[in-house]
């Protein structure tokens, strides 16, 4: 397919807007209907049950309370629309690179997409940025212009402080009031435990949660030729390191790392997803799909 | 092992730069960022000894390519045994060729003997020709061609020159040092004694050299030479010339001999003289007349003795007119003490002409040898301007100040300011006496003690930057010369009479006057005898434009064009008469005469002749000793290769050190991160 090259996270780094960057990914992708996974309120009928104190009076099916003196409750398969939060690390760390593209742009053009994609299935879109804390915050909607005011707050996303989890999620799961999908993005420094220790409610109220770990191909495997004094980006704390420890020692901590997140996240039944920023977008779009056509 | 320039060492204080450079200074390594150090582990040790290694290494090679540096300026030399020159032998074949091997065969003898030599060396050995005289003649270069050899050595011919054999003994010594051959050294000589020169470490030998002397004279040999003629140069007018000749035996036994006089071949008179044993006779030759112009005189002995070119000598005489003088006087001045003075003189060689002041005017300055103007006073206008042309083209003045000089306020032609008379009283004790005298003044060198002259009445006068050659008592210059263009002017302060001063009546004056005129005729530096080997002066700085001319004994041009047009002086290298046109256009006729310490045959003694023989004091030639000296050897070739390799060295290791410094540069700081530029880059909405 020809779109399919603009998948390619170096190709769409020659792309200037936002919003063209997540159209070209998701009209290289695909585009699908779903159904909603609640039950709601279209034309499609599903059951009857019983009315119970507390139900709303409106859903009851008054002819059938007519003929049976019984009070029932009429239920439908509605064709409603999934609730998508999208959850980008904007941490300093996320502004590291070693090609052409820095994690946090990977990061921008993966969720400005799923933005698009959900826009164009007619989804509600959220959006939190955050750091050590919350730095934006974009209540799911699927009013008109939601897309803008995320492109917007993704765009204008900055490297900020160092990453902590446990604060800004336990501050923005009071903003989670509906289930939906909770898409994070993030590079994950962290240990894995305490990673899933703080996303762990989110799932427990309902939501689908899915973790994409965006890495550098120079942090998976990380070339040095020589002692060198290495910052850390968000500590700015300095080390000199010897190119041994790095091929070696570092190779098998990070490897280490991956795959306790991914142990925890299969505990958890959060999906895990690791993503390279040398590698194009659609296997991220696939994932999502994925994971929205369980919730059908 | 020493140093030819140790001061250099002093550049090793530049070692405290790399060392200032690489401990002192904090090295600053460029940080890298990474994302999270989260999985890093402070383990630096291995990582900085390496780095540190790499500096310690860095820093040696830059310590040793100053100390390197700095050595090869102090320039140092070990002392070695020299090379192995014993087994290459160079023989030098020296043949005396000086005037006094012109006795009886000792030339022919000299060369037989020396051809014998080339005839016994060795298949291998090489051989060198040399000829010496005052210098020492390369005749061929060092072969193993024994016929070329043996033609070089029959080439010699007897030659005027005196033999050195300091000048023998020099090349000697260079000789192996520039063949690095051991030298075995052959000298073929009469081994006169007067060839030694003044000191005898002159004629020292180095080890590397061997010498054979080969004597061809006897032990006596009786000469007999015409050591000296003494002749006057010039003759005036009707004069007569007085010759007086010395005639010298040496190792002859007492003899009658007949000395002959000679003017352009003609003999003129004979006379007897008993000369001694080894000792000396005189003969005078009284009344001699010779033709105008140069004549070509000969004192000879008659009956030739075995050194027959030593037993005449050679002279020349040049009869002329007397020079004129012209003698301007004040009414108040005499001349007649000058002139009486002048005639007084040895050979009377100027005839004086006296002409008032009033009258001196129209006369024609340009036929006098000099001028004196005695006493001349103010208002001479067109003689004045006469008198200062006539100088500025060569001519000389002497001008005696009196009591008109006073009114006219300065001394004609210099224009120095005559500032006041100052009298004393011929009574009594109240006079002036010369305090202080330049002997080296020429006018003064023969004159005698001045110190008796009173002078009563001075002019005293500014000379400015003028040589003062005589002062009075007072400080006050009485004779000083100012050069004014080409000529001279000499000033006396004083009178030439007796009034201002009692001068004239002082045996002094004669000759002070004499002096005069030699000077300001310009005469005093020419000499019509010289002896082989000495130089002709052809010209001084100021006539490099007028070419010169020497016409040698044998009637030929000595010089070539160059010469001719710039060479300053000639040597002459034989005897006989040589007709020489120097640039100022005086023409002279040298007499040039063999140097007479070739006459004295008088050899060497042993002894001298043994210890120079051994040279370093040992017993006798030992061409094939194989311990030389120790050499001073260099060593700037192995720094200066040194040096080069390991300033290679520290390139390649500083340019390694640099590449790992500056590996994949990250982003200094968090504001030049690409994300911050690609933020600025995008606007809200993707719509720039």
């Amino acid at each position: 397919m020809v779109l399919q090259r603009f998948l390619n996270p170096s190709v769409l780094a020659e792309i200037s807007g936002l919003e063209l960057v997540a159209k070209t990914v998701v009209d290289g992708f695909i585009a699908g209907l779903h159904k909603s996974p609640d039950f709601g309120f279209s034309q499609e009928f599903a059951e009857y049950r019983m009315y119970t104190p507390g139900d709303d009076l409106r859903h009851v099916d008054w002819n059938v309370y007519g003929r049976t003196d019984r009070i029932y409750l009429k239920r439908f398969r509605g064709e409603t629309n999934t609730l998508l939060t999208l959850l980008l690390d904007a941490s300093a760390s996320m502004a590291f690179t070693s090609h052409q593209i820095t994690k946090l742009d990977y990061a921008r053009y993966l969720t400005a997409s799923l933005a698009y994609l959900a826009h164009q299935q007619r989804d509600a879109g959220g959006l939190i940025v955050f750091d050590d804390d919350i730095r934006n915050y974009i209540r799911p909607s699927s009013r008109q212009g939601q897309l803008h005011r995320i492109l917007h707050a993704i765009e204008h996303a900055e490297p900020g402080a160092r990453t902590d989890f446990a604060k800004p999620f336990i501050h923005f799961q009071q903003f989670l009031f509906r289930r939906g999908i909770v898409v994070v993005v993030s590079d994950f420094y962290e240990q894995p435990k305490k990673v899933m220790e703080t996303i762990e409610p989110l799932r427990f109220r309902g939501n689908e949660v899915v973790l994409f770990h965006v890495l550098d191909p120079e942090e998976v495997r990380p070339k040095l030729k020589g002692p060198a004094l290495l910052v850390d980006m968000e500590t700015e704390d300095a080390m000199e390191v010897s190119p041994d420890y790095v091929n070696h020692e570092y190779r098998e901590k990070i490897d280490q790392h991956i795959e306790g997140l991914r142990d925890e996240s299969n505990k958890a039944g959060v999906d895990y997803f690791l993503v390279t920023t040398d590698r194009p977008l659609d296997a991220a779009l696939r994932e999502y799909l994925t994971v929205r056509q369980g919730r059908m | 092992m020493g140093l030819f320039a140790p001061w250099f060492l002093a550049g090793l204080a530049a070692l405290g730069l790399p060392v200032w450079i690489h401990l002192l200074r904090q090295h600053k390594q460029t940080p890298k960022f990474f994302s999270s150090l989260m999985f890093f582990e402070r383990r630096t040790q291995s990582s900085v000894k390496h780095r540190r290694l790499k500096h310690y290494l860095l820093l040696c090679l830059r310590l040793a390519v100053l100390f390197l540096l700095a050595l090869l300026f102090a320039n140092p030399f070990i002392e070695r045994t020299a090379p192995a020159a014993s087994s290459r032998k160079l023989v030098l074949i020296a043949v005396d060729h000086s005037f006094s091997m012109r006795y009886g065969e000792h030339l022919e003898q000299a060369k037989q003997q020396a051809i014998d030599i080339v005839s016994k060396l060795g298949s291998g050995d090489r051989a060198e020709v040399v000829a010496l005289g005052s210098r020492v003649d390369l005749l061929t270069q060092p072969s193993n061609d024994r016929n070329a050899l043996k033609a070089a050595v029959r080439s010699i011919t007897p030659s005027d020159a005196t033999s050195s054999y300091a000048e023998f003994a020099r090349y000697l010594r260079a000789l192996p040092r520039s063949t690095h051959m051991q030298v075995e050294g052959h000298l073929f000589s009469d081994m006169q004694k007067s060839s030694l020169p003044s000191s005898f470490s002159d004629l020292r030998l180095d080890d590397q050299t061997s010498l054979t002397l080969h004597s061809v004279a006897e032990p006596r040999e009786p000469n007999w030479a015409v050591e000296t003629v003494s002749s006057p140069p010039r003759i005036y007018g009707t004069r007569k010339a007085r010759i007086q000749a010395t005639v010298a035996s040496y190792g002859a036994p007492a003899a009658r001999r007949y000395v002959t006089l000679a003017l352009n071949g003609r003999t003129v008179e004979t006379k007897p003289v008993d000369i001694p044993e080894n000792g000396r006779a005189q003969v005078t030759f009284n009344d001699i007349d010779a033709p105008y112009g140069f004549s070509r005189g000969e004192v000879r002995i008659d009956g030739n003795d075995l050194l027959s070119d030593d037993d005449r000598f050679y002279f020349s005489m040049e009869r002329t007119d007397p020079a004129r003088a012209l003698f301007i006087h004040d009414a108040r001045q005499t001349p007649e003490y000058f002139r009486s003075a002048l005639e007084a003189a040895s050979d009377a060689a100027f005839a004086l002409d006296v002409v008032p002041v009033a009258q001196a005017a129209g006369v024609s300055l340009s036929r006098y040898a000099f001028v004196v103007a005695s006493g001349i006073g103010p208002g001479l206008g067109a003689l004045e301007n006469s008198l200062t042309s006539y100088v500025r083209k060569g001519g000389g003045l002497f001008v005696a100040l009196g009591p008109a000089s006073l009114a006219a306020g300065r001394v004609p032609v210099t224009g120095d300011r005559v500032s006041e008379s100052r009298y004393a009283a011929p009574e009594g004790d109240r006079y002036r006496n010369v305090a202080q005298t330049d002997r080296s003044y020429p006018p003064l060198a023969q004159t005698g003690p001045l110190e008796a002259v009173k002078f009563y009445q001075t002019l005293r006068v500014d000379t400015g930057d003028a040589r003062v050659a005589a002062r009075l008592n007072d400080g006050s210059p009485l004779l000083y010369e100012k050069r004014v263009g080409e000529g001279r002017v000499v000033v006396l302060t004083s009178t030439l009479d007796n009034i201002s001063n009692d001068f004239p009546l002082h045996a002094s004056f004669v000759p002070f006057v004499e002096g005069i005129a030699r000077y300001l005729e310009g005469g005093e530096a020419r000499s019509n005898v010289a002896t082989v080997g000495s130089y002709i002066e052809l010209r001084t700085a100021k006539d490099q434009a007028v070419a010169a001319e020497v016409i040698g004994p044998d009637g030929q041009r000595a010089l070539d064009l160059k010469q001719a047009a710039s060479a300053p002086i000639y040597q002459v290298d034989r005897a006989g008469f040589y007709d020489v046109r120097p640039a100022n256009g005086r023409r002279q006729l040298v007499a040039v005469n063999i140097d007479r310490r070739e006459s004295d045959l008088t050899q060497i003694p042993e002894e001298t002749l043994a210890l120079w023989r051994g040279g370093s004091l040992r017993p006798n030639p030992s061409p094939a000793a194989g311990n030389h000296g120790p050499e001073l050897y260099p060593l700037w070739k192995y720094l200066l290769i040194a040096l080069f390799a390991v300033s290679v060295a520290e390139s390649v290791v500083a340019n390694r050190f640099t590449l790992a410094s500056r590996e994949a540069p990250p982003p200094a700081t968090r504001s030049e991160l690409p994300v911050e530029a690609e933020r600025e880059k995008a606007t809200v909405g993707g719509v720039r």
